[in-house]
């Protein structure tokens, strides 16, 4: 059986994917998660997930963000007075998305 | 073995605990009854800006307002998520004690807004000043709260960026428009001032959520910031500030309110839920959500079913 396994480096993080263990049961699968992906890298915590328990949607299935022109959604859109510092890093982190989608 | 208080504060700081952690009972209520107010006035917020959708004057500004709705929406969500993971509440209880008017929100989603002119009073000034605040809960020591804080503080920027746009455009239009403009933000300024509440001294809940690192600032000092980046917007744009509430900056950047000047009656008659134009607000949400109780229940018979049987298949 295949467990996914998602790793948090500090109190606080996310849990991200880092890999996957093979074990019969969920004891194994933590002690393995432990070994293999806990060892090296710095870990707070591990979670461990059965791989069919995993749903998943991807890009063959689903057009993420729609079909059609979505940038009134954002607020590089909406030219104004600059803005207050927090809504600035707000923007940031929205142009950055839009760089990373490829609609830039 | 359950963290005492004493050890909660020794170690409260950015993100310090999570679901994983046996928080005693002062922690954990004091952090539901935060996350419950927070997710409760995102949804009246949604509400309140909901007929906006219909009375947008153009394509553009419908279609960013149906997004902000949907936003806010899914705020709601996350904060009810991050609220039921403390163990005091469940969402469906937070959720019907909302509608039942036991459940509180912040003052402003208590009045109506029924013109178009009002929208930036809530889309540009109430949505700056929740995401100043917004901006510092992502310390906050509740690991879930601070997570919800990173998604809703990339949507937020939008929010505002819209709602500034709005009265760029209002102030920049007519003369009548002008005027209208001018009139909302009379009307909304004073309750705008009380939306980080009363000054220190009379706020009971502040002192153990800064203790045990649930918020990091003070309401005086947030109403401040807000004040330093929004007070001079409005000039920008042309609007007048009120002679009344008084409001005078000192020398150190802080600002003073004159409380005298603000109706604390009618606050705190709101906070109880018992201010008469607030209580439409509350009705008016409760009838949306039975006239949609058939599709709940369909999810929920879908989940029994999949609980009882072995596919596992209940997205199909
Ligand atoms: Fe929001
Ligand atoms: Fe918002």
């Amino acid at each position: 059986m295949i467990w996914e396994v998602f790793r948090q480096e500090a109190a606080g993080d996310y849990h991200a994917h880092c890999g996957n263990v093979h074990a019969p049961d969920r004891e194994m699968a933590l002690l393995f998660a432990e070994i293999q992906h806990g060892r090296r890298k710095p870990t707070n915590s591990l979670w461990v997930v059965p791989q069919d328990e995993v749903g998943e949607v991807d890009t063959d299935e689903a057009v993420f963000g729609g079909t059609t022109d979505k940038s009134y959604r954002f607020a590089q859109t909406y030219s104004v007075e600059p803005a207050a510092e927090e809504v600035e890093a707000s923007e940031e982190e929205q142009t950055e998305a839009e760089r990373k989608r490829g609609d830039l | 073995m359950t963290m005492d208080v004493e050890e909660v504060k020794r170690r409260a700081g950015p993100r310090e605990f999570s679901p994983a952690d046996d928080l005693p009972e002062e922690y954990r209520t004091a952090a539901t009854r935060m996350l419950e107010f927070h997710a409760n006035s995102e949804i009246m917020g949604a509400y309140l800006e909901r007929p906006f959708i219909r009375q947008s004057p153009s394509l553009e500004r419908k279609l960013a307002f149906s997004a902000k709705v949907q936003d806010e929406i899914g705020h709601g969500q996350l904060l009810y998520r991050a609220a039921e993971s403390l163990g005091i509440k469940t969402r469906e209880e937070m959720l019907s004690d909302l509608a039942n008017g036991d459940g509180k929100f912040l003052n402003c989603f208590h009045y109506p807004m029924t013109e178009w002119e009002e929208t930036p009073m809530i889309a540009f000034f109430v949505d700056g000043a929740a995401m100043r605040r917004q901006a510092t809960l992502k310390q906050s020591s509740w690991e879930p709260y601070a997570h919800a804080m990173d998604k809703v503080c990339f949507e937020e920027g939008f929010h505002v960026k819209h709602g500034e746009s709005i009265l760029a455009e209002l102030m920049n239009g007519s003369r009548k428009e002008q005027r209208l403009t001018q009139a909302a933000f009379e009307e909304w300024w004073p309750r705008i001032l009380q939306f980080f509440g009363p000054t220190d001294d009379q706020s009971t809940h502040h002192d153990f959520a800064a203790d045990v690192g649930l918020k990091t600032m003070t309401n005086d000092e947030l109403r401040t910031a807000f004040l330093n980046s929004y007070l001079p917007k409005a000039e920008t744009y042309g609007l007048e500030i009120p002679d009344e509430p008084r409001i005078r900056q000192n020398d150190d950047g802080t600002w003073d309110v004159v409380e005298d000047d603000l109706d604390w009656e009618e606050f705190f008659s709101i906070a109880k839920n018992e201010y008469e134009p607030g209580l439409g607000q509350i009705n008016a949400r409760k009838e949306a959500q039975a006239a949609v109780e058939w599709v709940r229940e369909v999810l929920d018979d879908r989940e029994a079913m999949a609980a009882g049987g072995h596919t596992g298949q209940a997205a199909d």
